[in-house]
Order: C-alpha cells, then sequence, then structure tokens
C-alpha cells in the first residue's frame, strides 16, 4: 500500500510541476514582461531598475523557484485585460462555474440512473429503444450545438427562459450564487441542462449495461426463486450492487464536466471560469491563462489522486498488484 | 493473382458480406462518401468561391434561403452577415472541417503507431516514460487537452505569424490529444507479438531491431488503429468544430462548419436561424454518418465486442 500511495503522489508532484513550468515558461518568454508592465516613456535605466526589482537578472532556475513560491501563496500575477490580480478574478468567478457544473451532475444523475434502470428493466419497450436511439443522437451532437437548439427552442421561440448571463445574484462575504433568486434559477436551467445532457447519456448507458449484467447473476436468479417481489428483486437486490462502479464513474465524470463547461458558458455567455479562459485565449492574456493551467492541473491531478486512493482502499488487488486503477475504472 | 481475382476475393470477405446485411452502414457509407465528395470537388460543385473575397456581396447580406440578390443571383441556402452564399460557404466549410479533423487523426496515429511500436518492443525506460506520459495525459479530457495546446500556442505565437498558421496549431493540438489511444493499443498488442515465433526466427537470422518492428510486427498490428482512426475521425471533426465554434480554431476568414455556427449564432435572435442551422445540420449528419461507420467497423472486425 504504502509504495503505491508514494508511487501516486510521485506521479501527480510531477504532474503539477510540469504545468508550473509550462506556465512559467509562458510568463518569462512570451512578451518582454517589463515592456507589459512600465509606460511608452519610461527610460532605459527605469527599464534596468524594473528589470533587477522584478528579479529578471537572477539565474532562471532562480525565477522558478520564486514563480512557485510567488503561486504557492497565491500571487499569480496580474491580468493584462483586467489590470487586476489573476487569484482574484479566478476566485471571483468561480462561485458561477461550481453551480453550474453541480446543477448539471445533479440533472445528469437525477435522470440518468432512473432511465437506465428502466431501459434495463423494459428492455424490449418501444420506449427503452426510443431512449437507446436518443442516447446515440447525444453522443453525436457536439455539446456547443445541444445548447444552440435549447436557445432556439426555448429562449427565441417561446420566449420562457433567459438565453445568457446568470440573472440576480445574492453574495455571501465572497461567494455569489444565483440559486436564491428567480431569474437566477431561470437562467441556470438551459446552461445546466445542456452541460448534464452529455453526462445523462453516459450515466444512463453504464446502469443499463451493469443492471442487465447484475440481473443475470445467480443470486438474483436464487431471490425470484425464493419468491421475492419484482420489487424487492429489481430495487433492493440489483440496483443495489449496479450503483458501486456507477459511482466511481460518476465522481471521474467531475472533471470532464468542468472540461465541457467552457463550452456551455461561451454558448450562454455565463459569467464563470470557462468563459474568463475562452477571452484570455482570444486577447492573450498570458498571466490568466498561465495561472488557469496550474490551477486545473493541481485540479485534475488530485481529483484522480483521490478516485485512486480511493480505489485503492476498497480493493486489494490494486495494493498487492501493479494493477493500474485506471484499467479497472 | 489477377486484379478481377483480388477485386472478386475481395466481394467474397467477411466484411463486405456483413456489410451488404447492415443497412446502417450502407446509408452511413452514402452519406459520408457524398459529403467526401462535395468537400473534395467544393471548387466546380460550390455555385461560389467563397474563398474569393469578391465573392461577398454585403448588399446581399442575411437573405433567407431561396432569395434572389440584388444582381439575380439565386441563393439557394441564403447568405450569411457578409453577403456570401450559404450552400457555397457550408460546402468549403465542410472542406476545411474534414481536411483538419483528417490530417489530425492521420498524425495522432502516426505518432501513436510508431512510440507505442517502439515502446513495445524495446520495453525499459522508454516504454515506462512513453506509458507513464500516457497514463498522465489520459486523466484530461482530450477536449480539454486540445483547447489548451492550441490556446497556448496561439499566446506564444504573435498575431501575424497565428492568423497564417492558425490551421497548422490547430490540427497538432488535436492530434496531441488523440495520440495516446493508438500508442495504448499498439504497445498492448506487440507485448503479445513479440514473443510469437516468427520474430524469434526473424532475430535469429540476423534481421535488425528496427526492420522487424516495422517489417513484421508492424502489419499484424494495425487492424484494430483502424477502427480506432475511424471513430477517431468523427471525435476530431466535432473537436474542430467546437474549437472553431469557441473562437479559438481557424482563422476567422476560413469557413469551417464550426466558424460558421459560430457566424450564425450572433444573429439567432434577429430570426435569421438559416445561418447558423445550415451547417448545424450537415455537422451533425458528418458526424453521425462516420461514428456509425466506425462503430460498424469495430463490430464487423471484432466480433466478440459485438451484442
Amino acid at each position: 500500500m504504502g509504495s503505491f500511495v508514494l508511487q501516486r503522489i510521485f506521479q501527480t508532484a510531477l504532474v503539477v510541476l510540469a504545468a508550473a513550468l509550462v506556465s512559467f515558461a509562458m510568463f518569462r518568454y512570451v512578451g518582454d514582461p517589463v515592456n507589459n508592465m512600465v509606460g511608452q516613456a519610461a527610460t532605459l535605466a527605469q527599464r534596468e531598475e524594473m528589470r533587477r526589482a522584478l528579479g529578471l537578472d537572477d539565474p532562471v532556475a532562480f525565477q522558478f523557484l520564486h514563480f512557485l513560491r510567488d503561486a504557492l501563496t497565491g500571487d499569480l500575477g496580474v491580468s493584462y485585460r483586467f489590470g487586476v490580480p489573476v487569484s482574484r478574478l479566478i476566485l471571483e468567478r468561480l462561485p458561477a462555474t461550481f453551480e453550474l457544473s453541480l446543477c448539471a451532475m445533479l440533472i445528469a444523475t437525477a435522470l440518468g440512473i432512473p432511465l437506465g434502470v428502466w431501459t434495463a428493466l423494459h428492455r424490449r419497450s418501444a420506449t427503452s429503444h426510443l431512449l437507446m436511439i436518443l442516447s446515440l443522437v447525444g453522443v453525436a451532437l457536439p455539446t456547443f450545438l445541444v445548447g444552440i437548439v435549447l436557445i432556439l427552442i426555448f429562449s427565441v421561440w417561446l420566449g420562457w427562459l433567459p438565453s445568457f448571463g446568470r440573472g440576480a445574484t445574492v453574495a455571501f462575504g465572497g461567494w455569489t450564487t444565483g440559486l436564491l433568486t428567480l431569474s437566477g434559477l431561470k437562467a441556470l436551467i438551459l446552461p445546466s441542462l445542456t452541460l448534464g445532457l452529455f453526462q445523462m447519456t453516459l450515466i444512463l448507458r453504464l446502469v443499463r449495461a451493469e443492471m442487465l449484467e447484475v440481473l443475470r447473476t445467480d443470486y438474483i436468479k436464487f431471490a425470484r426463486a425464493r419468491g421475492l417481489t419484482d420489487w424487492a428483486v429489481n430495487y433492493r437486490h440489483a440496483l443495489k450492487n449496479t450503483l458501486v462502479p456507477v459511482i466511481t464513474i460518476i465522481g471521474l465524470q467531475f472533471g470532464n464536466i468542468f472540461a465541457f463547461s467552457i463550452i456551455v458558458e461561451t454558448v450562454f455567455q455565463w459569467p464563470g471560469l470557462g468563459l474568463l479562459v475562452i477571452q484570455s485565449i482570444q486577447f492573450a492574456d498570458v498571466p490568466l491563462l498561465a495561472a488557469y493551467l496550474v490551477m486545473i492541473a493541481i485540479a485534475f491531478a488530485v481529483l484522480n489522486l483521490a478516485v485512486d486512493l480511493l480505489y485503492a482502499a476498497i480493493d486489494p488487488r490494486i495494493r498487492t498488484g501493479m494493477l493500474s486503477a485506471r484499467a479497472r475504472a | 493473382m489477377t486484379v478481377a481475382a483480388a477485386v472478386h476475393r475481395w466481394l467474397d470477405s467477411d466484411l463486405v458480406y456483413d456489410f451488404r446485411r447492415s443497412p446502417v452502414a450502407i446509408v452511413a457509407l452514402l452519406v459520408t462518401i457524398i459529403l467526401v465528395a462535395t468537400a473534395i470537388g467544393a471548387n466546380f460543385v460550390a455555385p461560389y468561391n467563397v474563398m474569393d473575397p469578391a465573392s461577398a456581396n454585403v448588399i446581399d447580406a442575411r437573405l433567407p434561403p431561396g432569395a434572389t440578390g440584388m444582381g439575380g443571383e439565386v441563393y439557394l441556402l441564403g447568405t450569411d452577415p457578409q453577403g456570401r452564399d450559404m450552400l457555397s460557404a457550408v460546402i468549403f466549410g465542410l472542406r476545411t472541417s474534414l481536411y483538419v479533423g483528417g490530417m489530425s487523426v492521420v498524425i495522432a496515429a502516426a505518432v501513436g503507431v510508431i512510440l507505442g511500436l517502439v515502446a513495445g518492443y524495446l520495453g525499459g525506460w522508454f516504454d515506462a516514460l512513453i506509458m507513464r506520459i500516457a497514463d498522465i495525459q489520459l486523466s484530461f479530457p482530450a477536449i480539454l487537452v486540445a483547447l489548451l495546446v492550441d490556446g497556448i500556442s496561439r499566446t506564444v505565437m504573435n498575431r501575424a505569424a497565428h492568423d497564417s498558421l492558425a490551421t497548422t496549431v490547430l490540427i497538432l493540438a488535436i492530434a496531441a490529444s488523440f495520440w495516446v489511444q493508438y500508442a495504448r493499443s499498439v504497445r498492448s498488442l506487440v507485448l503479445v507479438e513479440r514473443d510469437k515465433d516468427y520474430v524469434a526466427a526473424a532475430k535469429i537470422i540476423g534481421i535488425r531491431p528496427l526492420a522487424i518492428i516495422w517489417q513484421h510486427i508492424r502489419p499484424n498490428v494495425l487492424g484494430p488503429v483502424l477502427v480506432i482512426a475511424a471513430i477517431n475521425l468523427a471525435l476530431a471533426i466535432l473537436t474542430e468544430a467546437t474549437l472553431s465554434f469557441l473562437g479559438v480554431g481557424v482563422p476567422p476568414t476560413t469557413p469551417s462548419l464550426g466558424s460558421l455556427v459560430r457566424i450564425g449564432n450572433e444573429f439567432l435572435f434577429s430570426g435569421d436561424w438559416w445561418i447558423s442551422v445550415i451547417p448545424a445540420v450537415v455537422l451533425v449528419l458528418l458526424s453521425l454518418a462516420v461514428n456509425l461507420l466506425g462503430d460498424w467497423l469495430r463490430d464487423a472486425l471484432n466480433p466478440r465486442l459485438s451484442g
């Protein structure tokens, strides 16, 4: 166990360090940092002064250590585009992305699991076939088109729901939420539906496959032979055993939700992190992009480390053999 | 064997037999062929050459499908905000999307196959290094990898350079997000082939390792690569469309299915639905056809996976 955990932690640290290195290189070598900070009228002497003050004369390895120290203390530089510290921008935008992702995941789970169970139990019904075909179309339909179609139907034609923005928000300290106002909730519906749809089809297919597998096992046959009701067999015995792998996959899907939120936020002009990133790419806002890169590396590395360690804790085979946790997931 | 015999043998193969019994595969192949042929012949098929700025006519901007322009031109599918013929724009856009998707699949497959072959055959530290990188990359969603590689390269290059290189950068970024699958599956196949007698025999008669890898092992591991490439093509086309829709893909002057939807998106509220809906329909048609074709190929080549 010890060596497995150490190996995974080492790998995680390596990923974060590599991301930090790329991010540092962007900072240091894209454009001239001094030019970006001083005015047009600065003299050569002032520029030299600035250069020394920023530590740009130090050896590169030294500068990298400085960069790491600053990043660890939350100093991620100043955005070229907004002129405010990057860390503040990111913290401002985080709640919007978080709420959107959470709602999308809730929709995906709340619809995906029951529909998956239903299609497994009523395998031959016409509705099941229709659902399976629809889920195939869901895979071929890119996320941004789903968003546009929903906007076309519910905003342009029916005029029921807003097509952009977050509505009115309520602030609690540094955290803003749209969940407490009517306009905030209305604005949340279309984006979270768009983001959740693809995950829903995934969960539906997974639950269906797992459920069909479990329904074939001997203990289910035995439970039926004992004369248990269909309800007890299907839900108390089969569903419970289906959910173990499903829950793990849902945990891993959070990473995907985060990636796809970039697309959904652009379609709906949702003021979250994703929209910020797309705009910083278009405006070549290097400090923001660099900070985002490090942040996302840390977030994903930690998420995957957590899932792997959880697996190792549950499944002793991973600890002893060199079986990859991901291969089992 | 004569050509006629070869054709006959091909028509008699399991693959063709399976194909003829699958209506879905036949329709998917027909749709794919029509779309690809239209894209290749864009210069002859499209009524107007959209790549030529002179074809845009601002007076005729945003006309609905079937409208007639000021100069008597007929626009079957309407015009876009710059007065370009939508039908022609979609045909040229289709060409861009297929080109970017196809190129990125070819590059990803080439890099992945080579790395997988060498890693699997040599083993040792090279194998460990490649597979560790692959593991790490797999923990990130492919679209995020493509977006970040593309976004960072654009930022690093200056504006003038990136406008002319944008399409190349896009292709490389998409390729960078897909090579892992090829490398992993080729490597696992090589691990099996490596211990077979024909490889041992080749070693004994003194063939160099590189020649063994390329001439003896490679032909035996290419089947699955074809399947991955077919399924990846649909994904690559969607990735291109998504990045171009986000405004970080092809340069603004180049029509692609994604960038056309992006342009149309701004006019959705004025009721000009055709500007975004028409390229979107073509995109879905293309991705669905290629997807179904890939799925069929996977099932036909690997009966164990079907069902």
